[in-house]
């Protein structure tokens, strides 16, 4: 008893901050893979909490206290998320748990952090389950990925009205999930699946599967990739000249600024379901967007600003918040309800899913080497191109 | 001839051909293990890492000075020679000479350096994913053929084309090495029998750092001349080792005709198994391979090698 | 012989007295992290050290465990029970490892241990794309039973301890010597009569039960499990086989020590370096290799002067090659 008392005072003072310091400092914690495979997402997302948090220090912080994140590297492992996560609750006695990027990492924490009662932001984690438990303490900013293709499906409806399609995903967590929301409209909705097939990630060489889906003939070929995949999918698509009405991608690999660099040409006319473009009306959107192309030297996608969005979110919860303990937090960051460059954020429930976000999903195209916003129209920037032009006939 | 039958042939021979340039480069990701196995009965299971190691001398030299790829392997081939050898004299040497419960202990130190490779490269490049954007990265030669009536359209890959060629040749330069030179025969020699070598006076040791810098500078060729395909990141290494050890044994170890072979073998095993068994398991057929012919084909395929 | 009983008493009190002094879940996490792996490698070690055959896929009896345990608990019977997986998960991965050690033990050496590697990357992908079973990359998840984690410490300990006697008193065995025999010399032990398939597929078993077990204890604790997690050819497998060098193959405490030193540097440079400690561990191995071939509790007791029932002389590079 006495131990666990002067271990409490110890983690007290350290998160106290240092003896003599000046100012107050409030810390959250946040697990990022920093290292591995998503680094270059952690990456992004470390920056754009970051400077959120120089914004609104700048602007007087939180209660005369600056906000400052604790950030610290899962190498996308859950083991390693889950126990920084134990660390954060246990030793530094952070009373608010922010981020993580993978479904996996996501998730994991999010069980450590119902277990001992501590709220949990989801930042960009988008399996479906995470806020599908009925667990209190965990909420999500971010859609769920069967939400993801809502822009694309109603592009379908409204625009394309395609009779079958080629569906191929990577073979990991988001990319069944998201697909599998994309099988089960096309079952409802009577379109053909002509392919359904899951690839590892990595592969060099997609020239046999593209050549099947190319003898199926499908009007739209559906992909989900998380990373370089989506480039070498495209370009190899253009070589083996495979002309459907069009191509969209699940978000991920196929909103990427490097998708565009890597996979050149063959990105045109690409279409994608995402969450966020620079285009979207919502404030702070735009300006978002060219600071951090300024500042950092490369393009934001909606990774990004989801985390620039939960910047914000957390600064107005502690704002909110009677007193900065887990319960009270927990109380006043179910209350959100506000405006962010990543759009509107409130917690609410529907079918199995609580503390859920809900938002409008968009539907962008590449065009003349630059990311339009085609979909919804109230939402587009450009006008969408579809069919898309044929491979051969393109200057 | 009906649309649908044209589409069957032209999905079977598009398959069979990217099944054998991919074959090709995977030959020279091979044949480099090839050659340290059968001549130190060495696993280099770092050979995934070295590959990348010469990737990433191409990235270099494209992004700060403009080299081109099929130039800078005139950078790399001396450059991976020398990091081999570098290996081979100073760490896994010292460790065969060293008595040890296991005599594994120059595997798990290829994992070793295997592991700083990756991770050093993650430190210095981060683990940001790097391309070599060549202009003529998706340039394809189309070839429309007239079967029965109907148009097949066939496409080769430019890149995949001239990396099946220069894979090739190497195969058949490193085959007339081996038979013609000294430095060739010699290998051979050590290779068969070690002490036998070493008592006609070869310098055996030396010829070790010799062969382990050859491997390297055969798998270093083909990170080069896979670089403008694919793209480049610190644990790249991996999966490429496996096949490494794949085509390894089915050309049977030290049997560089074999390795080339093994090479075209597992490219187009992949390629067809995906299309028509199974994308998800297409990783699992190379290995279901190697098992079956590791127990029933010691000797590898050609039922010839240094063992 | 009391001495050394005082050497494993006491420690093991102190082990088992530390959660209720310290009720720190980030420490009892790290310690049980150390526990799993003293499991790993203390089981690899059995075939590996002792039997001489160099497993580089013991990840395919892990996440056989994980899998069992999970594949029970999904179809429908509430988590508490799920502590039955810890024996299906071991029997299921002895299972396995019959199959495994039928096709692969006609191969020896190198050719044994890429074998090995080679049917676990199979496993591995068959988890991944036999979704009705395994759910494939979503992986299975489920709240653990209990919230506080000194239930799971002593569950841990107890394997770890269990793991440790079972194989002490093998290798103490007849068993033992078998083991060690084809170790030595495979050829010559099958000439003295010893069936080595039987003998190698016994070492095998016992070897792939407690991995199997600590499968199940993994998915029992962290609540999730996917195929690229349990069925890990580098972080599972080969870091099994790292873990046990470092601390000292053919020793039976090597791979315990190795285990916790493991856990300590990656969380320790975790914390205070950031990054990089792979690149530190590598470098360790290849020290190790170099100048502590037998380990650091393997030099220790070679510096004694003592080694695990050498006899004779013989050129262990001869052996299973």
């Amino acid at each position: 008893m006495r131990k666990t008392f002067v271990a409490a005072v110890a983690a007290l003072a350290m998160t106290a901050g240092p003896a003599g310091a000046q100012e107050k400092v409030v810390k959250i914690g946040v697990p990022l893979p920093l290292t591995g495979a998503e680094a270059k997402f952690g990456e992004m997302e470390k920056q754009a909490y970051e400077m959120a948090a120089e914004e609104i220090n700048a602007k007087g912080g939180v209660k005369g206290h600056k906000l400052s994140f604790d950030i610290q590297d899962s190498g996308g492992k859950a083991e390693t998320a889950t126990a920084i996560v134990e660390k954060f609750v246990s030793i530094n006695k952070y009373p608010f748990v922010v981020g993580e990027y993978s479904s996996q990492c996501s998730y994991s924490v999010a069980a450590v952090a119902e277990k001992y009662k501590v709220p949990y932001l989801v930042v960009t984690g988008a399996a479906d389950k995470i806020t599908q438990q009925g667990w209190k303490y965990v909420f999500r900013l971010n859609p769920p990925s069967s939400l993801y293709n809502l822009g694309v499906f109603s592009f379908f409806e409204t625009v394309a009205k395609p009779k079958s399609i080629a569906i191929l995903y990577e073979n990991t967590d988001f990319g069944n999930s998201t697909s599998k929301a994309m099988k089960e409209y096309c079952k409802a909705k009577g379109i053909n699946i002509v392919l359904d097939e899951g690839y590892q990630a990595g592969a060099v060489d997609f020239k046999p599967i593209l050549q099947k889906v190319k003898s199926l003939r499908p009007d739209i070929v559906y992909m989900v990739s998380y990373l370089m995949d989506a480039s070498l999918l495209m370009r190899q698509s253009k070589e083996l000249d495979i002309n459907p009405q069009a191509f969209i991608g699940g978000g991920a690999g196929h909103t990427l600024p490097e998708f565009l660099q890597n996979a050149a040409e063959a990105s045109e006319y690409c279409m994608s379901a995402t969450l966020w473009t620079p285009q979207v009306k919502y404030p702070g959107a735009k300006e978002f967007f060219d600071k951090f192309k300024a500042k950092f030297g490369k393009e934001p996608d909606y990774h990004g600003v989801e985390a620039y969005a939960a910047a914000y979110v957390t600064a107005d919860t502690l704002k909110r918040a009677k007193e900065w303990t887990a319960e009270a937090i927990r109380t006043a960051l179910a209350a959100t309800n506000m405006m962010t460059a990543f759009g509107p954020i409130k917690f609410i429930a529907w079918d199995q899913f609580t503390n859920q976000n809900r938002m409008e999903t968009l539907v962008l195209q590449v065009q003349k080497k630059k990311y339009e916003t085609i979909w919804p129209k109230d939402a587009a920037s450009a006008k969408y191109v579809y069919p898309v032009p044929r491979w051969r006939d393109r200057k | 001839m009906t649309p649908q039958l044209a589409g069957q042939i032209e999905l079977f021979l598009q398959v069979v051909i990217a099944g054998i340039l991919l074959g090709g480069l995977y030959s020279l990701i091979g044949l480099g293990m090839s050659l340290i196995m059968g001549v130190m009965r060495i696993i280099n299971l770092a050979h995934g890492e070295l590959m990348m190691v010469a990737m990433y001398i191409t990235y270099l030299a494209f992004s700060l000075v403009h080299v081109d790829p099929y130039v800078s392997l005139f950078i790399v081939l001396p450059a991976l020679f020398l990091i081999g050898a570098g290996l081979q004299k100073y760490l896994i040497t010292p460790v065969m000479d060293v008595e040890s419960v296991l005599p594994q202990n120059q595997v798990l130190l290829t994992v070793g350096i295997g592991i700083v490779l990756s991770n050093l490269a993650q430190l210095i490049f981060s683990a940001d994913y790097m391309s070599v954007p060549v202009s003529y990265a998706s340039k394809t030669i189309y070839w429309d053929v007239n079967v029965g009536g109907q148009t097949i359209s066939l496409s080769f890959n430019f890149p995949f084309l001239v990396a099946f060629a220069i894979a090739i040749g190497l195969g058949a330069a490193l085959f007339l090495f081996l038979g013609k030179t000294d430095i060739g025969r010699m290998i051979r020699a050590t290779a068969q029998d070690k002490r036998a070598a070493a008592i006609m006076g070869i310098n055996t040791k030396r010829i070790t750092y010799i062969t382990f810098g050859l491997g390297a500078a055969l798998v270093g060729a083909a990170g080069t001349l896979l670089a403008p395909v694919y793209y480049i990141y610190p644990a790249i290494g991996g999966p490429f080792t496996s096949k490494a050890f794949i085509i390894t044994v089915l050309g049977g170890m030290g049997n560089i005709a074999g390795a080339v072979l093994g090479g075209l073998v597992l490219g187009l095993g992949e390629s067809l198994g995906s299309v028509y068994i199974s994308l998800g398991y297409k990783d699992a057929f190379g290995f279901v391979i190697f098992v079956l012919v590791l127990i029933f084909l010691p000797k590898g395929l050609l039922g010839k090698s240094s063992v | 012989m009391t001495k050394k009983a005082v050497f494993l008493v006491v420690p093991a009190l102190l082990v088992l007295i530390f959660p209720l002094a310290f009720e720190n879940p980030y420490i009892l996490h790290m310690l049980i992290l150390s526990m799993l792996w003293i499991v790993l490698g203390v089981s690899w070690n059995l075939l590996g050290g002792f039997t001489g055959q160099v497993s580089y896929g013991h990840a395919a009896f892990f996440g056989t465990g994980a899998y069992a345990t999970a594949i029970l608990v999904k179809s429908g019977q509430p988590p508490a029970t799920a502590w039955w997986g810890l024996l299906v998960g071991g029997l299921a991965a002895a299972l396995l490892a019959t199959f495994i050690g039928w096709i692969c033990f006609r191969l020896r050496g190198p050719y044994f241990s890429l074998s090995v590697l080679a049917l676990s990357e199979v496993l591995r992908l068959v988890a991944l794309n036999w979704k009705e079973v395994t759910n494939g990359a979503e992986g299975i998840l489920f709240l653990p039973a209990f919230n506080d984690k000194g239930a799971y410490y002593y569950i841990i300990f107890a394997i770890a301890a269990i793991t440790i006697f079972a194989v002490h008193r093998v290798m103490k065995s007849k068993l033992g010597f078998y083991f060690l025999a084809i170790r030595e010399d495979q050829d010559a032990a099958e000439s003295l009569g010893i069936d080595t398939t039987k003998y190698k597929l016994i070492s095998l078993m016992i070897s792939a039960f407690f991995t199997g077990v600590a499968g199940s204890f993994y998915m029992n604790y962290m609540g999730f499990i996917d195929p690229g997690i349990v069925f890990d050819l580098s972080k599972i497998s080969i870091m099994m086989i790292l873990v046990t060098m470092l601390g000292g193959a053919a020793t039976l405490w090597g791979p315990a020590l190795g285990a916790v030193i493991y856990i300590l540097v990656s969380e320790g440079f975790r914390v205070y370096v950031g990054s990089g400690h792979l690149v530190f561990f590598g470098v360790l191995i290849i020290v190790i290799i170099l100048f502590f071939p037998n380990g650091i509790v393997g030099s220790i007791l070679e510096a004694k002067g003592r080694r695990e029932r050498r006899t004779d002389n013989k050129d262990p590079k001869q052996v299973g090659a």
